[in-house]
């Protein structure tokens, strides 16, 4: 019997899977296993009592003993069979995509908006909103554009039958904000214009802009460098040379245009910026006195900027879009490049 | 290859390729007077002609450039004119002989011996001297002159046009020189090599009237280069006061406020100096004689147009309106049609220009005029700006009286061209004196402004004496008082309109002195909370969640609807607002719905994706009562899948869904959702949620009914949701799925960070109870559930909806709806006696219902 108990454990040992370990069983605790064997090949005639039950109680702790072993054998087989990666992949393949995705798309133009509504509110601007269709009174004659000025004419304005027209900038707002809050003020406008335009890759008769707005007391073109820099470098996440130049706008004195140095030359000239190292971005200047009058705005107390993003032009410049009819296109094959990612 | 080189610096866009060179000039372009060819948008501004005024030595033109563009006004660019004009020389034309067609056989004198070429130049002359160029000379485009033989005859050198000596594209007629100028000299002594032509955008200038003539950018230059000006040379005129004056009468005060003339004798038909002509081709203008070439020289060097008459034609002067409809020709041979407002000038009897725009045929200044009348004249922006675009006569001349011209140079004009004339030995005499009627304008107005104004608005301290010192070269007349007041006048050339508040100053001290030099600091404000417009939170809100939450994908459509597929549609719009100049015809009207123009993206972007959702958020406008406009903001959306997958009753279930959730996220209160098995609902429109009014049945062909709901909150109408069916899914997306809703967002107010109770789950543990409840499909799951509502029970938490099955094992028409009885008690755990008892009176309630469980 102990030879069978040794020739057992090493069959035993040598098994590796389940079911070399279920061979091994069967060869010992099977039907006709050598264990299950041995009590029927003994001949028990031949044995005294003591012998007969020292037979017994050794089958006995040898039939345990194989039981218990290949148990537990087989519960480790089992486990380590389960826990290989061969296995677990059938199971539970980790490397299939994910399911159940919700995000969409948000508009390039929403996209830079909302960004930009971030960076203002981060320095104390509040966001509003004016109408679409407004009056002539706030998109012209309060910002200091007299009634002979060309953009009156039906070459630039989309007029309604009413006598209102749809308005050509977002500067519409600045009176009606300056209306509403008084002086301290600071707000930006962001909202949707539209001038008479023929459509072509880079003009658009619907587009979007950005207007802003700060009046206070000792308001000066100092303060304005710095928040347009400011500006600037939170948009573009580094720090952007600017220069100002005069620029005419009849609700601004002194007006500027405020360029940028181009960030892909660093202002040697490439084909972005044309050859010049500069981008102009930014007409702004000192709000106009007589603008500031028509807001109720008392002058000899408060001064004022304004300045005005082209929010189309720069969600173009910021994605690389070639061709600004793509905002109005509704084609789909644009608009799902951007995901809701704000 | 060209004989022009190009330099560029332009922060605006295009490289600009100028190709000014060969090729004739534009049908139409043949004559005189104050005509640029299609570049009309810049402004040339010739460096030769500035040095004139200001001394430019060592400024290279890219820095004269930049410097300008930083302080003035934006120049696009520069080009290097390079003329060829060495070995030429003066030669004068001694005789001409006929030849074949219009060829003849010119005998020139070029000083050193007689030439014999031939030449086909219809100005050709005897006694005439032009510019020559001998054998052995090269001209534009590289070409060498050689003798040859021309039609049989000997040709030995080229009596040269403008274009050939590289001054401009003009070729038709011989330069003529003036005869002063001996045989045999070099032309390189009267015309340069080299020129300079700077190119500003004229959209720069459009507030700079005075910035129109070579003198204005002079003095900006001279200011920006701290360099000094000299001042123009003019005749004086007072030696003729003496003489009568002309007669001259201004009837509209209004659109003319000041005119003046002069007249005088000369002798026709006098070549204009070659400083004239070159700087005039240089320009691209064209030069003919001494009296038409002045005028157009004198605009462009002080901005301020004027026009010859020819003086035996025009004995009198009247500045009126056409005063009736009729015709008029300009002299470009036109015949133009005149409004009773147009501005003319007469003379004794009938018109003879169109004021400030364009002179007329009939008293042209011809060859053989010998009495010229020079009028100098202030025309109103707006008069002339209206009969000019009418007319589509964009004359360099109106250009600049469109600017607002201030009167200040009226009078200098006139002493400038009699000086030249003079200058040109011409020797006029004038007979009249200079006759002026209405206001020149020409004193300093004043302004005081306190020198910590200036500061301020800068933001940075500027030495008073910077501040004189470009003030004064900016022809200002500047100083500062002991009261710290800074007193200025401001010179009549800087009209009314361009400067007259303390911040128009404070722009030339600023532009000068250069913005680059103040130091940016921002600004110090008190702190206080920030106001939030909530319906732009809204507006994010939701977008947020369509777009991260549900897939959706944000488009944005035009403001107005196409009215092409409107009648596709079948849909009118009510009270939509109209444009009266729409970019096309069928765009005439605002959209009230934003749906529409949604419907028409799902056909267009079936072919891409088999299934999409799309959302809007944008204003709809509409007609007030009054014609006043109303607007809204709107949340649009649709949602399309091919047929079969999923089912139209799932794909209309996910997108309630979303709105459901759109409810919760924007805190507006439960939105509810309507079904009618009878009349559309109407548009949500902004006076519709106002007044409660109904629109007519029939109005809105995407309601298909018995395929929408209309979204209440607290009551109110506040949007809907549908799905196309029928006709109007064929006209859409035929074979598919297309779902459609609308919300007012506006309506759908709620707070930001809305407040809310917590409450304390029960202690004790509940349970639950499953029922499938056999239900007829053609009554619907709400009627189901009222009947429901009908059953209540103190164990009852809440009941829960599970899922409908309509599948197999079910008897036919009826669908099994699975719903969850939450139950519990606040004050001890449920016992499965209670919980039995739950169920048998649930179940009675079911029988006495007739409603059988799911066998």
């Amino acid at each position: 019997m102990g030879e069978i108990r040794e020739q057992f454990l090493a069959d035993l040992k040598k098994a590796a899977s389940a079911k070399e370990i279920e061979q091994v069983r069967i060869r010992y605790l099977g039907r006709k296993g050598t264990i299950t064997l041995l009590a029927k090949n003994t001949d028990f005639s031949k044995l005294t009592p003591e012998q007969k039950r020292d037979f017994g109680r050794q089958l006995n702790e040898l039939k345990a003993l194989a039981e218990t072993e290949i148990a537990q054998a087989l519960e480790a087989a089992k486990a380590r069979e389960a826990a290989a990666p061969a296995a677990v992949l059938a199971a539970l393949d980790r490397t299939l995509p994910g399911t159940g995705h919700s995000v969409g798309c948000i508009h390039p133009i929403a996209l830079v908006q909302m960004e930009l509504e971030d960076i203002f509110q981060g320095m104390g601007f509040m966001v509003l909103t004016g109408p679409e269709v407004e009056r002539e009174y706030y998109n012209f004659d309060a910002l200091n554009i007299p009634s002979d000025h060309p953009a009156r004419d039906m070459q630039d304005t989309y007029w309604l039958t009413n006598g209102m027209l749809l308005r050509t900038h977002t500067s519409a707002i600045q009176v009606r904000a300056m209306e509403r809050f008084g002086a301290p003020l600071r707000a930006i406008f962001p909202g949707r214009c539209f001038r008479y335009e023929a459509i072509d890759a880079s003009h658009e008769n619907t587009f979007y802009q950005l207007e802003g707005l700060m009046v206070d007391e000792g308001i000066s073109v100092a303060n304005l460098i710095a928040v347009m820099k400011a500006l600037l470098s939170q948009i573009f996440h580094r720090d952007v040379t600017v220069r100002l130049r005069p620029g005419f706008f009849p609700f601004v004195e002194p007006g500027f245009e405020l360029d940028a140095q181009c960030l892909l030359c660093g202002g040697k000239g490439c084909s972005t910026c044309k050859g010049s190292g500069w981008i102009e971005l930014i007409p702004c200047g000192l709000v106009h006195p007589r603008v500031l009058e028509f807001g109720r705005i008392d002058t000899s107390k408060y001064s004022g900027f304004a300045f005005g993003l082209g929010l189309t032009r720069l969600a173009m410049m910021k994605f690389g879009i070639p061709d600004i009819r793509l905002m109005n296109s509704g084609d789909i094959r644009f608009y799902e490049q951007f995901p809701a990612a704000v | 290859m060209t004989a022009w080189d190009f330099g560029f610096r332009s922060s605006k866009s295009g490289f600009r390729l100028l190709n000014r060179l060969v090729g004739p000039p534009a049908p139409g372009n043949e004559t005189q007077d104050h005509f640029t060819d299609n570049e009309d948008e810049l402004v040339k501004i010739s460096l030769d002609w500035i040095s004139d005024f200001v001394d430019l030595s060592g400024l290279d033109p890219a820095t004269i450039a930049d410097r300008l563009t930083l302080c003035t006004a934006e120049v696009e660019g520069f080009e290097v004119l390079r003329r060829c004009v060495e070995g030429v020389v003066i030669g004068e034309v001694t005789a001409v002989e006929p030849l074949a067609g219009n060829l003849r056989l010119a005998t020139v004198d070029a000083g050193s011996r007689p030439y014999a070429t031939v030449c086909g130049a219809p100005n050709l002359r005897v006694g005439m001297k032009a510019a020559f160029a001998p054998p052995g000379t090269t001209l534009a485009g590289g070409m060498r002159i050689e003798a040859t033989e021309v039609g049989g005859r000997r040709s030995e050198g080229v009596l040269c046009s403008a274009m050939e000596l590289g001054m401009s594209r003009w070729h038709e007629v011989l330069l003529e020189c003036p005869a002063s100028l001996a045989n045999g000299a070099p032309l390189a002594a009267q015309v340069p090599a080299e020129d300079v032509i700077l190119e500003i955008d004229n959209k720069s200038l459009t507030h700079r009237p005075d910035l129109w003539g070579h003198y204005g950018i002079a003095r900006e230059l001279a200011a920006i280069f701290g360099r000094e000006l000299r001042p123009l040379p003019t005749a004086n005129l007072s030696p003729y006061d003496h003489l009568p004056a002309f007669p001259l009468t201004v009837e509209d005060f209004e659109n003319c406020p000041c005119y003046a003339c002069l007249e005088l004798r000369v002798p026709p038909g006098l070549p204009s100096p070659l400083a004239m002509q070159r700087r005039l081709h240089a320009l691209g203008q064209r030069t003919f004689n001494l009296l038409v070439d002045v005028t157009n020289y004198v605009m462009l060097e002080l901005a301020q147009p004027t026009h010859a008459f020819d003086g035996d034609l025009v004995r009198a002067i009247r500045v009126a309106p056409m005063g009736r409809a009729g015709a008029f020709t300009t002299l470009d041979g036109q015949e133009r049609q005149m409004l009773p407002d147009d501005l003319l000038i007469w003379n004794q009897t009938e018109p003879v220009a169109l004021a400030g725009i364009m002179g007329g045929l009939a008293s042209e200044v011809r060859p053989d005029t010998r009495r010229l009348l020079l009028e100098s004249a202030n025309f109103k922006a707006a008069r002339i700006r209206r009969t000019s675009v009418r007319l589509d006569l964009r004359t360099d001349s109106a250009q600049r009286f469109e600017k607002s011209q201030p009167p200040a140079n009226v009078k200098t004009a006139i002493a400038r061209i009699l000086r030249l004339i003079q200058e040109a030995g011409a020797q006029p005499e004038v007979t009249s004196r200079l006759t002026v009627a209405g206001d020149l304008k020409d004193h300093f107005r004043p302004l005081v402004m306190p020198r910590t104004l200036l500061h301020a608005l800068a933001g940075k301290e500027i030495a008073d004496d910077e501040v004189t010192r470009i003030l004064t070269a900016l022809g200002f007349q500047a100083r500062f008082d002991a009261a710290g007041q800074l007193r200025v006048g401001i010179p009549p050339h800087r009209s009314e309109k361009d400067i007259s508040i303390p911040a128009d100053i404070v722009e030339e001290v600023l532009r000068v002195y250069g913005y680059g030099r103040i130091e940016p600091r921002m600004p110090s404000v008190a702190m206080r909370p920030l106001h939030v417009e909530r319906p732009l939170r809204r507006e994010h809100k939701a977008r947020r969640l369509l777009a991260q939450g549900h897939g959706f994908i944000e488009v944005q459509n035009y403001g107005w609807f196409d009215e092409a597929w409107l009648g596709q549609l079948g849909f009118t719009p009510q009270r939509a607002l109209v444009l009266k100049n729409p970019s096309a015809q069928q765009n005439r009207l605002l959209r009230t719905t934003l749906i529409p123009n949604l419907l028409a993206l799902v056909g267009r972007n079936r072919v891409h994706r088999d299934s999409f959702r799309l959302f809007e958020i944008g204003r709809v406008y509409s007609a007030a009562d009054d014609g006043a406009s109303i607007e809204g903001t709107r949340l649009g959306g649709v949602s399309f899948h091919q047929m079969h997958q999923p089912t139209l009753e799932e794909h209309f279930r996910a997108v309630r869904g979303v709105i459901e959730d759109l409810g919760r996220v924007l805190s507006c209160g439960a939105l509810r959702f309507e079904s009618s098995a009878a009349d559309p609902i109407p548009l949500p429109s902004a006076d519709a949620c106002e007044t409660g009014e109904k629109k007519p049945p029939g109005d809105v062909p995407w309601q298909v009914p018995h395929y929408f709901v209309s979204v209440t909150c607290n009551g109110k109408q506040v949007g809907s949701l549908g799905a196309l069916s029928g006709k109007i899914l064929e006209t859409v997306a035929p074979d598919g799925q297309v779902l459609w809703f609308e919300l007012d967002l506006e309506a759908l107010d709620g707070p930001i960070y809305p407040e809310l109770k917590y409450q304390a789950p029960p202690i004790y543990p509940g349970s639950w109870q499953d029922f499938s409840l056999v239900w007829d499909l053609t009554q619907g799951f709400a009627a189901l559930e009222s009947r429901l509502d009908a059953f209540s029970h103190p164990l009852v938490m809440r009941r829960e909806f599970l899922y409908v099955y309509k599948g197999k094992g079910l008897p036919p028409g009826k669908g099994s709806y699975s719903f969850r009885y939450w139950l519990g008690a606040w004050d001890r755990t449920l016992t499965s006696e209670q919980i039995d008892a739950f169920r048998d009176a649930f179940l009675a309630f079911l029988q006495s219902e007739g409603i059988a469980l799911r066998g």
